[in-house]
């Protein structure tokens, strides 16, 4: 069957407004929502630029901003798709790019200033942003959360209409949110990166200015939204979501990746460069971004009559949020033929944009109307990760693929062998040997955080376990998605604490770049030269398995041959102590680590003649919000159960079974419905051996589930997790 | 400042600010290219750094000045204030 997705509801708090309504209608009058910064300590800061959020009244104090900003856009998306008695069944992925640094520079701050406030700790990785807005809106869908830096907010509209398509759920809330903060502001400063006037992309291109936000679509399933008498905007043609594999921050001059990345989009909505009429540009207004896409689009493009503008010019850039924000710019350009601007373009200016410009069609300060039958948005992040998305009037049904078989054919982890009693932690402990027989050489190595360091060896062990060379051939075939808990928090609380105790000028240029949550994807990424789909979620110890539903349903669309699954957490003294003063971790020993699982199509298997260890014979990601009516057991008991009827099984014929429970009130109930559905049976935890290593420890109950059947102890295994009101269930055989 | 007591801490400081592994860094190894490998977002750090340090401006200073730890060395007993 066809799935088609559309939008169907829309909502926004940016710099330029605080509703779709005002900040369309300033987009349209070229107003810009840049000033002064206000939340951030610029003392002695060479650029003093951004586009701070407007509105007094964001609901939901106890939350970090992040989570306000998103329960906003969230509220006024609800409402505009005229759902608010239907949202229960929604789920929610949200982009973001620096999580929860507002809470981190909060705890931090008043640390400093002698006072505890233990309550911020919950609130600082990016797993809780879904979570927390799924609880505060009473959303039972699937939720996660994107974290690949400044292309999560496009990648998360992406990610709804996989799971649509894939029979994951009809109505979703997609998009990104990103407060301001002094996290971002001090790595772009340190990098030299922010423009000290007010950014001039596609014009001046002498550096970015931050923004902030959050823009929230209502993606829903075609027949769901007309069986519901729903306004339908337009729909979701198609989109793509490649690497990179050439920097840890800056693009590859070349466009290569941003070309394919085009390319995919376009493929996926079966259109042609001609049918484009508008493209909002990633335009973040850095020399090196600019250039590259100039040459990306010049090389597509040319020859077309697509109109391209960048609205960061007004917004400035909104980070993990940007792609949402502009989604909803370009949505609405679709659904009124408009051409939003780039403002900034002096007369002067206009002359030397003509020739730039070439045959391509420019927006310089005046919107306009034209027909919009079809139009591009795209995002470029850190990391590598490039991800384009296209928006048509009329009908744009996705080819559907034929199911394919997906087996395990490899696996790498990296785990502690020794537990030190005393305090309660097991770490892994890596030197520079481990990387150098690898073949990572010094000047890669010295660029890794500890989060990096555990992916990259799961990662390469991974590639070497299925016997997989990367090539020019199958590079671009070659997808990664990470799952994570907390991320590279040491990096990310280490560079805060600095500029906490020092000033917003203190911040490292060379850690900024391992603050965003895909930095360890990036690494792998430019290391491997695996330019495939490439993603990185927080949700929770349960991402480790999340990241095995999710890359099924990449391999399933039938872009890859081959996607590693991956689970990571990382431990340190930092790590201990957030975990000890929030109570989440109850007593178990905290453990850090990397699993990597090689995930393949049959046919690439067959064709490589690869070890098969066992097939993923069915997956499912559920999610609770915590209230009645749909309680976390019923969460769990629903993952198990649709991952087992994917697999065509009883849950009888189950020989193994692992599970990883909450530390915290839910850990009887979910007991109870393992006791239930496996009528007592033993349930293996993993964590007894290597301590809790979070998402690492979710992805190894997949991989010892794999290893069993191919050592032939048993013939069927399930492995389940819960973490942050999610729960995801993956049936082996 | 003594031109070791220079050397010295511009050492410690790319140990710790770009993890640099002590064991392979002398005066005279090369930073950018070569093993080490440093790029242009470390050289910003080592701007940084210096700047902490010695209160000594790099930015926009010809690039065979951050050759090695020599170089460095060079341009900051020279340029430091007394």
């Amino acid at each position: 069957m066809k799935k088609r997705c559309v939008i169907t509801g829309l909502g926004i708090v940016c710099p330029v407004g605080n509703n779709v309504e005002e900040s369309w209608d300033n987009i349209q009058k070229g107003k810009s929502g840049i000033a002064e910064v206000t939340s951030v300590n610029t003392e002695g800061c060479y650029a003093r630029l951004g586009g701070e959020v407007k509105c007094k009244e964001l609901p939901a104090p106890q939350f970090d901003r992040s989570v306000r900003l998103c329960i906003k856009a969230s509220q006024e998306a609800i409402a505009d798709a005229g759902l608010q008695k239907k949202i229960g069944e929604a789920g929610i992925i949200v982009g973001s790019c620096i999580g929860g640094a507002v809470s981190i520079d909060e705890y931090l701050t008043a640390q400093k200033e002698g006072r505890e406030d233990d309550s911020r700790i919950s609130n600082m990785a990016a797993s809780s942003i879904a979570n927390n807005t799924a609880a505060y809106l009473g959303l039972n869908g699937v939720t996660a959360n994107i974290v690949n830096a400044c292309a999560a907010g496009t990648m998360s509209i992406a990610y709804a209409c996989d799971l649509i398509r894939s029979g994951n759920g009809s109505l979703f809330l997609a998009g990104g949110t990103d407060p301001f903060s002094s996290l971002a502001f001090a790595g772009f400063h340190a990098l030299q990166a922010l423009s000290v006037e007010s950014c001039s992309p596609l014009n001046h291109s002498k550096g970015i200015t931050l923004g902030e936000g959050s823009g929230i679509l209502v993606v829903e399933e075609y027949e769901h939204a007309v069986a519901r008498g729903a306004r339908i905007y337009c729909e979701v043609a198609g989109y793509g979501v490649n690497c990179d594999a050439y920097h840890i921050t800056a693009p590859d001059p070349t466009g290569q990746g941003q070309m394919d990345v085009i390319q995919r989009a376009l493929k996926s909505a079966d259109a042609v460069p001609g049918e484009i009429a508008y493209i909002n540009a990633h335009g973040t207004g850095t020399a090196k971004n600019d250039e590259a896409e100039f040459l990306s689009l010049h090389t597509i493009f040319d020859g077309t009559d697509v109109s391209v503008s960048s609205t960061k010019s007004m917004t400035g850039h909104c980070l993990g949020a940007a792609g949402a924000v502009e989604a909803v710019f370009t949505v609405k350009a679709v659904s009124e033929d408009i051409l939003p601007p780039t403002i900034g373009y002096s007369e002067e200016d206009k002359a030397v944009l003509a020739e730039k410009a070439g045959e391509l069609d420019f927006v310089a300060n005046e919107s306009r109307q034209k027909a919009i039958p079809m139009a591009m948005s795209n995002s470029f992040a850190f990391g590598g990760t490039n991800a384009s998305i296209i928006f048509a009037k009329g009908e744009h049904p996705v080819e559907d693929v034929p199911r394919e078989r997906i087996f395990v054919t490899g696996f790498g982890q990296v785990f502690s062998e020794d537990t030190d009693e005393a305090a309660g932690t097991a770490r892994v402990n890596l030197e520079m040997k481990d990387f150098t027989e690898r073949g990572v050489k010094l000047g890669v190595f010295r660029k890794l955080d500890k989060f990096s360091q555990l992916q990259l060896i799961s990662g390469i062990d991974a590639l070497t376990s299925a016997g997989i060379t990367v090539t020019e051939e199958n590079e671009r075939r070659i997808g990664t998605i990470i799952g994570t808990s907390a991320g590279p928090v040491t990096e990310v609380s280490n560079f805060q604490k600095n500029i906490c105790e020092k000033g917003t000028t203190a911040g490292s240029a060379f850690t900024f770049p391992n603050t965003v949550y895909n930095a360890a994807g990036g690494h792998f990424s430019i290391f491997t030269k695996t330019k495939g789909y490439c993603a990185t979620i927080a949700n929770g110890t349960q991402a480790g398995i999340q990241s095995i539903c999710y890359a099924c349903d990449v391999l399933e669309k039938g872009n890859e041959d081959i996607m590693l699954a991956a689970g990571t957490d990382e431990g340190s003294d930092m790590v201990t102590y957030f975990y000890e003063h929030s109570h989440i971790n109850g007593d178990r020993t905290l453990g850090e680590g990397s699993s990597t699982i090689c995930l393949e199509t049959e046919a690439s298997a067959r064709k490589r003649q690869a070890h098969k260890y066992a097939q993923i014979a069915g997956y499912a990601c559920t999610h609770s919000a915590g209230q009645a009516g749909y309680t976390e057991a019923d969460a769990m008991t629903e993952a198990i159960t649709r991952a087992l009827a994917l697999a065509e099984m009883e849950a009888g014929q189950i020989e193994a079974i692992y599970a990883i429970t909450s530390n915290q009130a839910a850990k009887e109930s979910e007991e109870a419905v393992l006791e239930r559905i496996f009528a007592g049976r033993k349930v293996i935890d993993v964590r007894e051996t290597t301590g809790d290593c979070r998402a690492a420890s979710a992805n190894m109950q997949v991989m010892k589930a794999a290893k069993g059947i191919d050592e032939k102890q048993y013939k069927s295994a399930v492995a389940v997790s819960y973490g942050c009101g999610s729960y995801s269930a993956v049936v082996l055989k | 400042m003594e031109r070791t007591e220079v050397a010295a801490k511009i050492k410690a400081m790319l140990v710790e600010n770009l993890r640099i592994p002590e064991e392979i860094l002398e005066e005279d190894s090369e930073l950018f290219g070569g093993d080490i490998g440093l790029d242009s977002v470390d050289s910003l750090e080592i701007i940084a750094g210096i700047d902490d340090l010695f209160s000594v401006n790099m930015t926009g200073v010809d690039k065979t000045n951050f050759r090695d730890i020599n170089a460095l060395t060079s341009y900051v007993v020279e340029h430091a204030e007394a």
